[in-house]
This record gives C-alpha cells, structure tokens and sequence, in this order.
C-alpha cells in the first residue's frame, strides 16, 4: 500500500439535487491547490461527480474519501443504499434504472459507471443489494 | 505609444485605499497594501471591473496620447462597432466615420465586413472537425486572458482565428502604404475601444508576436469631440458600406447570429463564464461546436469605456442593422480564397500564462496546503477585505507566498492587543 500523503472525507446526502456534484466540485479545488496535472484533474473530475450522482440518485448516504499518493490518487466512495444487484449489466453503455424523474433532470442516460471506469486507471465495485455499493478507482500520475 | 503590459493603473492621488477594487475583481489581483491599491500583473486579465468598481477615480485606463497620431504620416481609426451605438439610432455609422476624420485622423476604416469575413472563416474552421470541443471564441481579450491563468487545460479549444480588428488592421496597413507610396511603418493605425481589455491586447497581445494596430483610444475619451463633429457635419452618405451583420458583434449574440453553424451558446459576463468554463473542463458541453463569450455582461456595448449604457446602445445597434437590411456583405468566394492563404489564421500559439507555483513538488505542496489550512482557522473567515486581499483565503495565501502577515487582519490584531492588555493587568498587582 503506497503511503498516503493527503487524506480528506466527504459526505453525500441521497436525493440532495440541489447540493449534487458539490463534493466533486470541492475535491477538484482541492487537487488544484495541490498542483496536480490538468489530465488528472480533469478525469477525477468525470468520475466523481457521476460517483457522487449515482449516490445523490440512488442512495440513502454515501461518504467519499479522498487519499493522494505520490503517485496516484485513490478515491473510496461508501454507499448505504439499495445495491447493485447485477454489476456486470451496470457497466454495460445505456442500461439504467433510472426513474422518469431523474431522466428530466438530464441523468440516466446508463452512462454513470462506463464513464467512471473510462477516466480511471483501476476500477473495483463491491456491492451488497439492500445494504449498500463501494466503488474504489484510482487515477495514476503517469497513466 | 502605450507603456507597460497592463492598461490599468491606479492614481496615487485619487486612490483612498478602501478596498472597492479588491472586492470587485474577478481574478483577485488586486491588493491594497500602504494604504494603496496594486495590481498583480500576473492575475490580472484587463477587465476593467475594478475601474468599473472605484468610486473615486484611482482605477485608470493608460492610452494612447493625441501627440501620438503626430507620429505617422498617415494615421487611421478603426472604430469598435459599439462607437456606431454611442450617439443613438438615428446616428448613421458613416457619419461617425466622418466625425472620426474631422476631428484628426487623416482615414477610417469600417470593421463590420471583416467580422462577417470573420464568421465565415469560424464556420469553415469548425467544418473542419478539429476537436477538442467546444471552440471558444477569441474576441473578447479578457476570456482569452482568462483561459490562459485559469484553464490552461482549455487553451486547445480557443479557436485558432484571427480576430477582426487584428485583420482589419493587418489588411489596412498594406493598402495605404501602397496608396501614400510610403513605408507601412509609416502608417499609424489607432483602435477606438470600448475597454481596457483590448487596449492591453495592443500592447501586449496573445497569439501574434506584435499588433498590428499601433495604439489605442477609448471611447469615451473621443465621445465629447465626437458629438460636436457629429452635429456639425450634417446628415449621413454612404451607410451601404456598413455590415449589418457584422454591425450586431458589438453585442452579445452577435458573432453566432451571422454564423450558419447554430449549435452554439453565447455566455457573457465574468461569473456566467467561470460557470461555463468550469463546466467545458469537467467534459460538458462536448456536443456543442463554438462557444461565444464575453467578460463583460452585454458583450462589447458593456464595456467600461463606453459612454452610452447598454440597454440604449443595444437598441440603437439593432435599429442600425435593421435599416441597413439583412443581406451578406461579403462573397462567400472571397472568403474561401482568403481562407486557402490562411489569412485567417492565428500567428502564434496561445500558452498558458505561468503562476508561480506555490510549491515544487506534491508534498510540498501538501505541506503548503495544511500550512494554509492552518492559517485560515486564525482568520476570522469574514473576507471583509479590511487587509487588503478580497478575503481570507487570499489573505492565507499571500502569507504563505511572503508578501502579507497574518496581523495585516484587523481582528487577529485585535486579539493579539486585548489578550497583551490581560497579561499586563495580570502583572500589575
């Protein structure tokens, strides 16, 4: 395990709209005060708010943290929700169970996790349906 | 000729050191240290927000001098086409044209036909498909400038085209030094603006080595002279050399509503482009093709060296427009030849403006961050900008940089003095 040089956590309140895409928004300054590269940034950026999204649409709470390594940076997003039954389909491009009403917002399109895995250098999705989702990525320095 | 990279200064005589400026400015480059106002010229994209801002007259434009013209033998105004909005509907563009020469410019030239050359020549870049998208404009000097210190990520989507007063400029140069028979240094080519951001971008422009203009006036400082040559030369000849197409560029909307590509947005206005441009970072807007924007909230009739408001200018535009019809001024063949001698492209890469990293490397940098931290929880967290920095943060920041103490905060004094007032009392039996 790389040693972790920074480390802050974040909680993400289910069904908040309002505050939606808050988190990502403060973890992208944060990254920026560090002088992190703007490919990084930018990547991170994607795959933290469709990951803070997918908890502000799906879950009851959710705490996401942050750890920067020297040559990564790892996020851990813990859900309490109602799961993922089948993973395998959530990854797949268009699949959503998305209400009609998180439609008109302008979400589920079943882009969600495709698009987090497509920003990040590692991707792992643990899920206990009724219980809750842990999503881990990491965006390498160099990758 | 024009002194020094930025066209704002501050009057030490006038400036009283409140901190209006400080407050008002979109980048937080300017500090009040000495009782004083000072611009970092680093942070600074030339809005003219803090001008805008000051209540006493401190905050200045730098331009051109009228001794300047005496230079060249041959001196000439281009016009911002917001000079056409300044004297109500009924002003026709040729009769400003005409005022422009009587009072000391030997020609003048019009600009609208080479922003309606210019939108062509944007909606045959975009044809090309040359991401990453979306385009954004380079007219407004201020966004290119902010792009440059904000979002360098974002410096490959300005659009690599030429802006229209640089052309015209270009253009000019070479025709009247054929005319007169005289060395094209000998032609003094002037532009009337309606803000500080376009006067810097004379003397210190982005994406081309040199201007091709030669120095600037504003708006505001011919309007007085103007009005009275206005007046004087009785009623206007020859608008049919006026664009309407390109005239509608002095506002908002304008540069997108002469293009034939419509999937485009228009944003105006320093916290509605920090809102879009954040977005075109975090991967929005991919699907849209060009982006137009301005710093200023109506675009170019908005800008802070104009004399008439917005709203009237605005009207008197599209009045203008209106009468001089809806057909194009300009072949489409003269565009597409131009285009083939790329002369519309820009002449020099867009890079980033560096600032000074806070740190070298990732822990440093974590190291500074906890320092920052740290130093914010003994701010009071008011951003009343009593220091002299807009807020807390800033202030932070500038300790940690060396250029402030942390006792340039009226409250952290305060608490240093009442807590030494206690030991003392404690002392004295």
């Amino acid at each position: 395990m790389d040693e972790v040089l920074y480390a802050e956590k974040f909680t993400i309140l289910g069904n908040d709209f309002e505050h939606g895409g808050d988190v990502a928004a403060r973890v992208k300054a944060i990254l920026k005060q560090l002088g992190l590269g703007g490919d990084v940034i930018r990547r991170l950026s994607i795959a933290n708010f469709e990951a803070e999204m997918n908890v502000v649409m799906y879950a009851d709470e959710g705490e996401l943290e942050l750890q920067v390594t020297p040559d990564a940076v790892r996020i851990v997003l813990a859900d309490r929700g109602q799961g993922i039954p089948d993973i395998e389909l959530a990854m797949q491009e268009g699949w959503s169970t998305a209400t009609p009403e998180m439609r008109q917002r302008g979400f589920g399109a079943g882009l969600g996790l495709p698009n987090i895995k497509r920003n990040t250098d590692e991707l792992e999705i643990t899920s206990t349906p009724g219980a809750g989702t842990t999503l881990k990525y990491v965006v390498h320095f160099n990758g | 000729m024009l002194e020094g990279h930025q066209s704002i200064f501050f009057d030490p005589g006038h400036c009283i050191g409140c901190v209006a400026c400080t407050l008002g400015c979109p980048t937080k480059a300017v500090r009040v240290r000495g009782g004083r106002a000072h611009v970092k010229p680093e942070l600074c994209i030339d809005c003219g927000a803090c001008i805008h801002a000051c209540r006493y007259n401190a905050a200045k434009a730098r331009t051109s001098s009228p001794a300047d013209l005496k230079k060249f033998k041959v001196a000439v105004a281009i016009p911002s086409l917001t000079m056409y909005a300044q004297f109500g509907r009924d002003v026709h563009p040729a009769q400003v044209l005409r005022a422009l020469k009587s009072i000391g410019f030997d020609s003048v030239y019009d600009m609208s036909w080479m922003c309606e050359m210019v939108a062509g020549a944007t909606d045959a870049h975009l044809s090309e498909g040359k991401g990453p998208w979306p385009k954004i404009s380079v007219t407004c000097p201020a966004i290119v400038r902010f792009v440059q210190i904000r979002y360098p990520d974002l410096l490959a989507n300005l659009i690599p085209v030429e802006t229209a007063r640089e052309l015209s400029a270009k253009v000019l140069r070479r025709k009247l030094s054929a005319e007169h028979k005289c060395d094209p240094g000998e032609i003094g080519i002037f532009f009337i603006t309606p803000c500080t951001a376009i006067m810097s971008s004379v003397v210190n422009p982005v994406g081309l080595e040199q201007s091709h203009l030669d120095g600037a006036f504003s708006i505001a400082e011919l309007y007085g002279p103007l009005l009275k040559a206005i007046k004087q030369g009785g009623p206007a000849e020859g608008d049919e050399e006026v664009s309407p197409a390109g005239l509608l560029w002095a506002m908002s909307g304008g540069e997108i509503a002469g293009m034939r590509n419509t999937n485009t947005m228009t944003v105006r206005g320093v916290s509605d482009v920090q809102f879009v441009l954040d977005r075109i970072e975090a991967g929005k807007y991919s699907g849209v093709d060009f982006i137009e924007a301005y710093i200023c909230p109506d675009g170019c009739v908005s800008g802070g060296l104009t004399v008439e408001g917005r709203y009237a200018a605005q009207r008197s535009i599209q009045a203008i427009a209106k009468r001089l019809g809806g057909q194009a001024h300009v072949k489409e063949e003269k565009v597409r030849s131009l285009l083939r001698e790329h002369f519309f492209d820009i002449e020099e890469e867009i890079r980033a403006r560096a600032i000074k990293p806070i740190a070298q490397d990732l822990r440093e940098a974590i190291a500074r961050n906890r320092e920052r931290a740290a130093l914010l929880k003994q701010l009071p967290r008011k951003n009343c900008a009593a220091c002299g920095a807009p807020d807390c943060g800033t202030l932070a920041d500038d300790v940690l940089r060396g250029e402030a103490s942390l006792e340039d905060c009226v409250f952290v004094r305060i608490d240093r003095l009442e807590k030494e007032a206690i030991s003392r009392k404690k002392e004295v039996p």
